[in-house]
């Protein structure tokens, strides 16, 4: 167990966007933690809020229509919410930073990516030109691209996706953050590039003990990868464990089912699948929003949001009915 | 198992003009020479990273792209030698459901006409009946009657996917191509679509050709997996067996990137280098080599052949030969 306080503590964040005519919740009441050194993994499928709930830490949300209804962002123990403007911009980039889904529309198409990498370490570190493209030529070492002398002065049209991706690592690496949030890293990607970008990935957290919350939908990413996992439905956090616990134990009836519906490598039998789809965030059904697709919903389920239960060892959490006082297991 | 479609050396070159009035133009070999066989009732599932030319050769299959040159026999019949007439006769026992969900549904028309225009078109339905007939479909791919008068957007891309299966089955299709169908969807709703397939194949005994980039979901649903590289295939055998004693180091590769589920599996293996080598300008020799492990020196210079490793099992390797 770490000794130190968590890197980043996040306590009852709700994040909102305000249209002409609906209020969506996207992130209802978030808490969640990363610790030094780890590397966590938020999964849940699209429209969730795992990404907004990263957005929300750098606060990049565009405000309005979005809105932080309540909450704190601990980040070393300084609110981030509550930051200025201009302390956060130190923030970002330099203590946090971020790598997106799309390496193909995250670079900007007329700068070449020596000018994209040299632009975040001239931004927040006293450096000349010359010394910033010394630091680059490092960089791009570091993430693995060959012959970074040619590459630097190329444009990103030039490069492929698995080496964009690599650019955008070493942006986002080059002020040592202590926090690195990867938003969907891999998902444009082939396997083996995936497999390469992750290696890299974990390899950079190792040597420099940065700490990375990792957001996928891919469970075998999170079983490789992660440290502890969070699974969100629907804006909330439904269940809190280590990777190897999730996997031994899942106990929220959703991460189960997910869990199910993936292809199995030695059976051919049908595959469980999670009966409907995901509510509309605007419509969320009263009590617990996962209960209509629920197999063991019991009428409590429809009536009142779940807690968020403890287990023993306090590691693992679910908000979960049936792990309440006097609930069975279900199993 | 017999065979129903029959594929022979097909290629597909895409010229690439540069310039305004330049002579100077380079090909993209998209499909080079691939000879594969489906049989009856069988699903081939096809994968390969993107760009290596698993939708070219899908499309080709059932004639939606002329290939530069091959055969292509459908029941004893090649079909690239067809008139218009004849092959569109042939169209309603090849059909396709697409990768995109949003793509693919026409945004204004309603279900009933997207599943029930082919059937019109090949007079499958009349007017009078073509509710009932439409009705009928969509109860088999698990869509809710009082749909039918609604439009795309109205769907989740679940939903959606249903309507594409519904509008391939609505023709009674012997062989069906399915391009990357699940890979648009959330791993819950994935399941749904990919257990509907399974149904549906098992009870209407057609054959699929399965392509997809997701090794989990084609060890799930396939009986035979072919593996493609740069526009070749590079391995074919039973899915069991190709999971087992994978033989090509690219299959090798491929099943040792993907991550695995279980926690406890040690990832001790070294990804493999570098990307995968344009089209326009691949490698001499066998085009893997380039991020082969196991390269030598006659991998550099010389284009491997198929070799036969056991009965159904063939690789494109020279380890083998």
């Amino acid at each position: 167990m770490p000794t130190r306080p968590p890197l980043l503590n996040i306590e009852n964040l709700t994040t909102s966007f305000y249209t002409n005519d609906t209020v969506v919740q996207a992130v209802r009441g978030v808490n969640l933690h990363v610790n030094q050194a780890e590397i966590l993994a938020i999964v849940g499928e699209s429209g969730c809020g795992k990404s907004v709930t990263a957005l929300s830490i750098l606060r990049l949300i565009s405000m309005p229509p979005g809105r932080f209804d309540s909450g704190q962002i601990k980040f070393n123990n300084h609110d981030l919410l509550s930051l200025s403007e201009a302390d956060m911009q130190k923030v970002r980039g330099n203590d946090i930073s971020m790598i997106f889904q799309e390496p193909m529309t995250s670079l900007n198409p007329i700068f070449t990516i020596g000018d994209q990498i040299g632009e975040a370490i001239t931004q927040h570190q006293s450096a000349t030109g010359a010394e910033a493209r010394k630091q680059t030529l490092e960089l791009l070492h570091k993430v693995s691209i060959p012959s970074p002398e040619i590459r630097i002065d190329q444009y990103p049209h030039e490069l492929s996706g698995g080496m964009k991706q690599r650019v955008m690592i070493a942006i986002a690496i080059a002020c040592r953050p202590a926090l690195l949030i990867a938003d969907e890293p891999t998902t444009a990607l082939d396997v083996t590039i995936q497999d390469q970008i992750l290696s890299l990935l974990s390899s950079l957290k190792e040597d420099s003990e940065m700490s990375i919350l990792l957001i996928t939908h891919n469970l075998g990413i999170v079983a490789q990868f992660a440290d502890r996992v969070n699974v969100m439905y629907s804006g909330k956090i439904v269940e809190e464990a280590t990777v190897d616990s999730l996997f031994e134990n899942p106990m929220h009836p959703y991460t189960r089912g997910l869990l199910n519906s993936l292809p199995k490598d030695d059976s051919e039998l049908k595959l469980e699948s999670i009966s409907g789809a995901v509510p509309h965030p605007a419509f969320l059904p009263k009590g617990c929003a996962f209960h209509p697709r629920c197999k063991d919903a019991i009428p409590r389920c429809q009536q009142q949001p779940p807690l968020t239960n403890t287990t023993k060892e306090n590691t693992h959490k679910v908000a979960c009915w049936l792990y309440e006082e006097g609930g069975e297991d279900p199993q | 198992m017999t065979t129903l479609i029959s594929i022979r050396s097909l290629k597909k070159y895409f010229p690439i003009h540069e310039g305004f009035l330049s002579k100077n133009t380079k090909t993209v070999k998209a499909v080079e020479g691939v000879s594969l066989d489906i049989g009856h009732g069988e699903i081939l599932g096809l994968v390969g990273e993107s760009g290596c030319g698993k939708t070219t050769l899908g499309r080709m299959s059932i004639n939606l792209i002329k290939p530069t040159s091959g055969e292509i026999i459908f029941d004893g019949v090649d079909i690239l030698k067809l008139d218009n007439q004849a092959l569109k006769a042939l169209r309603p026992k090849m059909q396709i459901i697409f990768q995109d969900p949003f793509g693919s549904l026409n945004p204004r028309f309603t279900v009933e006409r997207i599943i029930g225009e082919a059937m019109m078109v090949h007079g499958l339905a009349e007017r009078s009946n073509l509710r009932s007939k439409v009705t009928e479909i969509m109860q088999k791919v698990g869509l809710p009657n009082s749909f039918i008068n609604r439009y795309p957007h109205e769907f989740s891309g679940g939903q959606r996917q249903r309507i594409g299966i519904a509008r391939a089955l609505s023709l009674n299709p012997r062989y069906l191509v399915c391009d990357e169908p699940v890979s648009a969807l959330d791993v819950s709703i994935q399941a749904q679509i990919i257990n509907l397939l399974q149904e549906l194949q098992e009870k209407e005994s057609i054959s699929i050709l399965f392509i997809s980039h997701d090794l989990n979901v084609v060890k799930h649903l396939s009986h035979r997996t072919a593996v493609m590289y740069l526009g070749q295939i590079v391995e074919t055998a039973p899915t069991k067996i190709l999971n087992k004693n994978a033989a090509h180091p690219y299959t090798r590769a491929l099943l040792a990137a993907k991550p695995s589920t279980n926690p406890k599996e040690s990832r001790d293996h070294i990804p493999l280098r570098g990307d995968v080598p344009s089209p326009l300008n691949p490698p001499a020799g066998c085009y893997f080599h380039t991020r082969c492990p196991e390269a030598t020196d006659r991998c550099k210079t010389e284009r491997p052949t198929t070799f036969q490793l056991e009965e159904r099992h063939t690789v494109q390797c020279h380890l083998y030969n």
